[in-house]
């Protein structure tokens, strides 16, 4: 009886751990916006040259990766859903299997996965080996808020990246996929094309961009939490980016999954199903 | 509106310790000697690092406070004290500089982030002061790739370029000779000419340069602060 009562303290424990986890990271979403519009001195042009450098290092140095990734998944599931909806009868239900699968579900986490990989560990690393380094400690003593000059230009940086390379991925996996598939299969590109554009509505469009927004506020507080926490040393730097790439996948998760179920039930209580 | 000069500082009952670590100072009343160059001598883990971080608010005590021209600057946010913090330079013992960031830009960045000078006026500034220091040579070079000594030498400059009412050095003779150290301290007098650095604090162990340099010799000891000059027990903890 004991074991299962410290097996719950243990679950317990845990639990208020992540609460207070989560806390912190909003506390940072929430302070790093703040400190970026109320300080006077940080001009627009200091703001623009690190969002423009994370964009380039986020965004565009992963596009080949986000290139191959998303022909090979574009590609099979494309192949797949044709194949066995003509055997079922049902190919004209293409574009909406695509729209479900690869805009709604795919590209957010695909892409996501991509950037914790590329770059939220890369942002952690930095940011931790400034901290150890004592760079963002000569950054307060010249009065220069961490927060706004560090953290709210990577987040940015970051969110812009993200939507993009989440857009980008789509295109391809949709369209380069469909000519993987046309190596194999006859797919008139006509039908394709309607069936697809029949399948896509307003909210597709909403839920796609809330879930690579809050992906990449995510992914990019989280990794700079986590680099500004290192304290004694940089022996912690490797620590704090292994723990980055893991807070970061089980929130992204996390959050798409919520996202994924509200709108479900949203359209099943639409359906009058429940 | 810039801030008025910084005049006096003051610790009351201040306590601090590091994480998981016995506390450094317990109630801790001090305050501290100004307009002249005062050396913190203390051995080593008694504090004076830590000392020159509470005056430089880059660590903030347990309890007890830090006041500054009498006001109580924990009750202050990070903008309300920008002005202040404008007025107090900080030396680093190691480390401090930006890496991804060439010496000059080390330099010049106080002096352009807060608009103190603008791009010209501050390239003059800082050109000068690396030329007065003899490491102009290395001024567009990334920290990781020039000597220690250099490094050392930008971050004490990088301290005083925005001419500061207060100077906190902590070690600056450790990896600088004593020629360039004693340099360091002619730059310091010509800023003075131009009314600032009033109030200088070093921590070092350097007992003759700080015997040549005529500063005012503040012990650490034991958690307790003595103004050793007079001799006086100059603080008390309860």
């Amino acid at each position: 009886m004991i074991f299962v009562f410290n097996q719950i303290d243990r679950w317990g424990k845990s639990f208020i751990g992540q609460l207070e986890y989560t806390a912190r990271v909003l506390l940072m979403v929430y302070l790093s916006v703040r400190a970026a519009f109320v300080d006077q001195a940080q001009g627009l042009r200091t703001v623009f040259s690190v969002v423009s450098a994370q964009i380039y290092f986020t965004g565009f140095q992963a596009l080949p990766l986000i290139s191959v990734l998303a022909l090979a998944s574009g590609g099979v599931v494309i192949l797949q859903s044709s194949s066995n909806l003509s055997l079922l009868g049902g190919s004209e239900m293409i574009g909406k299997l695509l729209v479900v699968i690869i805009v709604r579900e795919l590209g957010p986490l695909m892409t996501a996965l991509v950037v914790i990989a590329r770059s939220g560990t890369a942002v952690a690393s930095e940011v931790g080996n400034m901290r150890a380094n004592r760079e963002i400690e000569a950054l307060e003593s010249m009065g220069i808020n961490p927060l706004s000059y560090i953290v709210f230009p990577r987040v940015l940086g970051g969110v812009v990246s993200v939507v993009c390379l989440a857009f980008y991925y789509v295109m391809i996996a949709l369209l380069g996929g469909f000519l993987i598939t046309r190596l194999i299969q006859d797919m008139p590109f006509t039908f394709y094309y309607e069936s697809l554009a029949n399948a896509f509505a307003f909210e597709d469009v909403g839920l796609f961009v809330l879930k690579n927004i809050f992906s990449g506020v995510i992914i990019f507080v989280v990794a700079c939490e986590q680099g500004l926490s290192v304290r004694r040393g940089p022996w912690e730097v490797p620590v704090v980016t292994t723990q980055a790439v893991v807070n970061s996948i089980i929130y992204v998760v996390v959050f798409n999954m919520s996202v994924t179920t509200i709108f479900y039930l949203k359209q099943l209580i639409k359906l009058g199903v429940i | 509106m810039p801030a008025p000069k910084i005049e006096s500082l003051r610790f009351e009952n201040l306590t601090f310790a590091y994480e998981n670590s016995p506390p450094l100072f317990t109630n801790l009343d001090f305050d501290f000697p100004m307009n002249r160059l005062v050396w913190l001598n203390a051995e080593s883990g008694q504090g004076r690092s830590s000392l020159l971080q509470l005056l430089g608010v880059l660590q903030f005590p347990e309890s007890g406070n830090f006041y500054l021209n009498e006001m109580k600057v924990s009750d202050m946010s990070f903008e309300e004290f920008l002005p202040y913090r404008l007025k107090i330079g900080y030396g680093f013992d190691f480390g401090g500089l930006l890496n991804n960031k060439t010496i000059f830009e080390n330099l010049t960045l106080p002096l352009m982030y807060h608009k103190i000078l603008d791009a010209k006026e501050s390239a003059e500034r800082v050109n000068k002061y690396l030329n007065f220091m003899g490491i102009s040579k290395y001024k567009d070079q990334r920290p990781a790739v020039v000597p220690g000594g250099v490094r050392k030498i930008t971050c004490m400059v990088r301290a005083l370029v925005q001419h500061p009412d207060v100077l906190l050095l902590d070690d600056p003779s450790v990896g600088m000779n004593e020629a360039t150290f004693l340099r360091y301290f002619d730059l310091i007098k010509e800023i003075q000419n131009e009314k600032a650095l009033q109030h200088i604090f070093v921590s070092s162990f350097d007992k003759k340069l700080m015997g040549l340099l005529g500063a005012t010799e503040v012990v650490v000891d034991d958690g307790r602060l003595y103004l050793n000059d007079s001799q006086e027990k100059y603080a008390v903890n309860t």
